[in-house]
């Protein structure tokens, strides 16, 4: 527990130091949401405002994800003598969860002071975001691990994260369509398909991370 | 033993006699006429056969890749990677002749390409991270970091597309057109009489062995290449 919370608190020395990072991401979000607004001037259908909040999603957690690993090889060897996989990988995946997911609330506010906000529902729409947020924070933070392997950056990592995150990008998109109406039914099943796939992807890094630990 | 078997002749004369089985008895033996499907319905030797052979030979790809995370040998390595190639062809040939399929039977006919069906939709997924695989692969150098990484994502990969088949027809709002799902009556009630099945069943059988064939030679030329590039 206390390695965890070490890990933790680095990485968000790290975070605080470079503010650059903070910056590019502000910027990047505030970019692609801006020419969203331009090129749609706020007259948007609930169905297009829906896939195209999701796509800018994608879009900005893989940005957000490159971001907070870049150039951080090095100070991976000082790491591999202090903590074991197992334990790297826990902390990596709730501390970018957490990040994500400010990223993500950043994305929501202002894509709907441009575009306009037509969620009926917060409370729906939010546990959406919070879950699916979740995993794509997990499923990039493997991706990422895996593209550096590969010696490939930003580019691999997309390559070959694409088709994974598909199933959660659709379920989120279902279930953030439904959180258009006031009172919306029937989305508890999907909110459990939701949390089941977060949970099978944090399964699958805390398995398969110890593979990619050192060469 | 399974070494013996691969080598064995027996196996590939039967995948033979199936295959001419299949094709001479698929295109002439009577198909029941159902509306729209007519003598379209024939495709079901090959289409889904394909998709069957696809399966059966990513997961045998996936088996090797988590043998070769557990210890690490080259052989496991060289199978994981040439049945997950093989894989590959399998299912861009089920993708071609669904579409082909599709075009004459879902939609106006003879016009459109791609339906918004789970299924396509799963297939797709599939083959792009499996291409992605490959991408991988090609870009990491060293022999054993590539074997490890691309056993990880393979592994990866194989469970997301379990899961997104698994999860996607349940979404509520889309139904599948493929039988067997959202209100269709599966073949195997009683569309497929018992006629089709004396020639679906060998056909499986006889494509899915051929799609072992393949990835044997695969990986008897892979394993002389790497010994080739070794003496260099």
């Amino acid at each position: 527990m206390n390695q965890l919370t070490a890990i933790m608190q680095r990485e968000l020395r790290h975070e605080l130091r470079s503010r650059r990072s903070w910056l590019a991401i502000l910027l990047y979000i505030f970019s692609v949401v801006y020419i969203t607004y331009l090129a749609f001037q706020h007259d948007l259908e609930p169905t297009t405002w829906n896939a195209l909040f999701w796509i800018l999603i994608i879009f900005i957690s893989m940005f957000a994800a490159s971001g907070s690993f870049a150039g951080r090889e090095s100070e991976m060897l000082y790491i591999y003598t202090l903590v074991s996989p197992r334990k790297f990988i826990m902390a990596r995946l709730i501390y970018n969860g957490l990040f994500m997911l400010l990223v993500s609330i950043a994305a929501f506010m202002a894509y709907s002071l441009f575009v306009g906000n037509p969620v009926g529902s917060i409370l729906v729409f939010f546990s959406t975001l919070l879950l699916a947020v979740w995993g794509i924070s997990s499923l990039l933070t493997m991706a990422f691990a895996i593209a550096i392997k590969g010696g490939g950056g930003f580019a691999l990592m997309a390559i070959i994260s694409f088709p994974l995150l598909v199933p959660l990008l659709i379920t989120a998109q279902h279930l953030s369509s439904l959180s258009m109406q006031i009172e919306p039914t029937g989305y508890m099943g999907n909110m459990a398909a939701l949390l089941s796939l977060d949970a099978l992807i944090a399964a699958l890094c805390y398995l398969l991370f110890p593979y990619l630990w050192r060469d | 033993m399974t070494q013996g078997i691969l080598k064995a002749k027996w196996w590939k004369i039967a995948c033979v006699l199936l295959l001419v089985h299949t094709v001479i008895a698929g295109f002439l033996t009577a198909v029941p006429a159902k509306p729209i499907l007519h003598e379209t319905i024939r495709n079901l030797y090959f289409h889904v056969c394909m998709w069957f052979s696809m399966m059966f030979i990513f997961t045998v790809s996936l088996v090797y890749s988590i043998k070769y995370l557990m210890d690490p040998k080259e052989e496991s390595d060289i199978i994981a990677s040439e049945c997950a190639n093989t894989g590959l062809v399998f299912g861009m040939l089920g993708l071609v002749t669904g579409m082909l399929w599709l075009r004459y039977t879902w939609g106006e006919t003879g016009r459109d390409w791609w339906a918004p069906d789970p299924k396509l939709n799963g297939a797709l997924i599939a083959l792009l991270s499996y291409f992605a695989y490959i991408v991988l692969r090609m870009s990491i150098d060293d022999e054993q970091k590539k074997a490890r990484v691309a056993a990880v994502y393979n592994i990866f990969a194989y469970v997301m597309m379990i899961v997104f088949v698994m999860i996607y027809p349940r979404l509520g709002n889309v139904d599948s057109l493929h039988p067997g799902n959202g209100g269709n009556p599966g073949f195997n009630q009683y569309d497929l009489d018992n006629q089709m099945r004396m020639v679906f069943y060998p056909a499986v059988l006889g494509w899915v062995m051929l799609s072992v064939w393949i990835a044997s030679i695969n990986i008897r030329l892979e394993k002389i290449n790497r010994y080739n590039h070794n003496k260099i």
